[in-house]
């Protein structure tokens, strides 16, 4: 029996991904976040709605992805002291006093939470890390696609020596007494590993010929329809700031 | 800003540093909902950050090393959530801004940055609250009112002190984080036998 899940994952693959390039992603992930920054109450479910279609068509998996509990609980929280605490409580639901004003606003909340989640969710999906930080480095931060791409390889080794310094520091007694010189120790020992690491890391680079002056820009993935996109959404941007 | 090849990689493990603090440590202490967990993770990610300023003394250091942070956190594997992101590239901006108006840096420049970054995390939900999420300011300030009334078990009504102690607590931590950060710099830079990149190049 083909469960509703399947049925929600088949209709959402045979909807055709166009072909974007990291450009595009960015602008459509920056337009929604100042879409939903710069709407007004009264427009905000409009343009929340416009956004999440757009989303949808774009990366749809990312609201499957928000259909965990953590996040709808999240969602919970931030939305729901408007609820109590904004306006005259002038309505009750199952005995519960609330105010329709505060109601507006939790709708609000809950709004710009779901179009913010769903479109980092939805960018961090289609771009991959080396993506960003080539934009980044074309921005102006020069080195830095070299440095999250050592920074991301070495997260794995890190965190295990992070652990063993701990695990060592632990089993031989050593926050029993004067525990703040421990832990002083232990971020010693820790940042002195990840120098080192360092250290190796740059011997490497140095020796297979890499130098940042030198060095192109990481490559981002391009499409024909980025500039396209980019013009309209900040098009889009700019009419939302005149409408405002 | 021009880098050298160690400086990159320098700034990449302290980079990778901070964001593996805000990864693991960060989930852990979300998820138990402890209070000030905020100020905690800042503190220690500041200290990080600073201690790599220590080894790579540049105007731009500290913020390169937030914005690595900040990408390994966006592409963290629990999902990336927009307020932590734009909280450890604003603390990096504003301990950026305070050791680059101190000139070389120094104890006190530390604890300055440490302090000021730390309590960005204090004014941070009165800015993205109402930017990002809609949230009234004054939801916000209510908001802030009763956690902090919980935490240091006064009324509500007291708002001023309220205030005022977690402006100061908050102050603290970030100095001590400095304070510490500039010491286990200066032992790591005596235990490894140099002062920055430069004395080695």
């Amino acid at each position: 029996m083909i469960s509703w899940r399947n049925l929600k994952f088949n209709l959402l693959a045979s909807i055709k991904k166009p072909s974007l390039g990291a450009l595009s992603y960015l602008a459509i992930f920056a337009c929604s976040l100042a879409a939903v920054m710069l709407a007004p109450a009264p427009r905000l479910p409009w343009v929340a709605g416009g956004c999440l279609v757009v989303a949808a068509l774009i990366y749809p998996r990312s609201f499957y992805r928000l259909m965990r509990l953590r996040w709808l609980a999240m969602i919970g929280l931030l939305a729901l002291p408007p609820l109590f605490l904004v306006g005259e409580t002038d309505r009750s639901l199952l005995g519960i006093p609330y105010s329709s004003e505060g109601l507006m606003s939790a709708m609000q909340i809950a709004l710009r939470i779901l179009v913010i989640l769903v479109s980092v969710q939805g960018l961090t999906e289609a771009v991959d890390i080396s993506s960003i930080a080539g934009l980044l480095e074309r921005a102006g931060f020069r080195g830095l696609g070299f440095s999250v791409g050592v920074a991301f390889n070495l997260l794995p080794a890190l965190f295990q020596s992070a652990q063993n310094a701990w695990r060592s520091l632990w089993m031989r007694g050593g926050l029993r007494k004067k525990r703040w010189r421990a832990l002083q120790l232990f971020a010693v020992v820790v940042v002195g590993n990840a120098l080192n690491r360092a250290e190796e890391i740059a011997i490497a680079a140095e020796a297979r010929g890499f130098s940042p002056e030198k060095c192109l820009a990481y490559p981002i993935k391009k499409s024909k329809l980025d500039w396209l996109i980019l013009t309209l959404a900040l098009l889009s941007i700019g009419a939302m700031i005149l409408i405002r | 800003m021009k880098l050298s090849t160690r400086e990159l990689a320098i700034l990449a493990v302290f980079g990778a540093l901070w964001g593996l603090v805000e990864i693991s440590l960060g989930s852990v202490l979300k998820t138990l909902n402890i209070p000030m967990s905020g100020a905690v993770l800042a503190a220690i990610g500041l200290a990080v950050a600073l201690i790599g300023r220590a080894f790579v003394p540049q105007r731009g250091s500290t913020l390169f090393i937030g914005a690595i942070a900040m990408l390994l956190k966006l592409f963290s594997l629990g999902g990336a959530v927009l307020g932590p992101m734009v909280g450890i590239l604003t603390e990096a901006l504003v301990a950026e801004i305070v050791l680059s108006m101190g000139g070389q840096p120094r104890r006190m420049s530390f604890i300055l940055a440490g302090a000021f970054g730390v309590a960005w995390v204090l004014l941070q939900p009165f800015v993205t609250g109402p930017l990002l999420f809609g949230r009234t300011v004054l939801v916000v300030w209510l908001d802030l009112l009763d956690r902090g009334g919980r935490l240091l078990g006064l009324q509500p009504t007291a708002a001023i002190w309220i205030v005022l102690a977690l402006l100061v607590i908050h102050l603290a931590v970030g100095g001590l984080a400095g304070w510490m950060g500039w010491d286990i710099a200066k032992m790591l830079q005596s235990r490894l036998g140099r002062m920055t990149t430069d004395v080695i190049q």
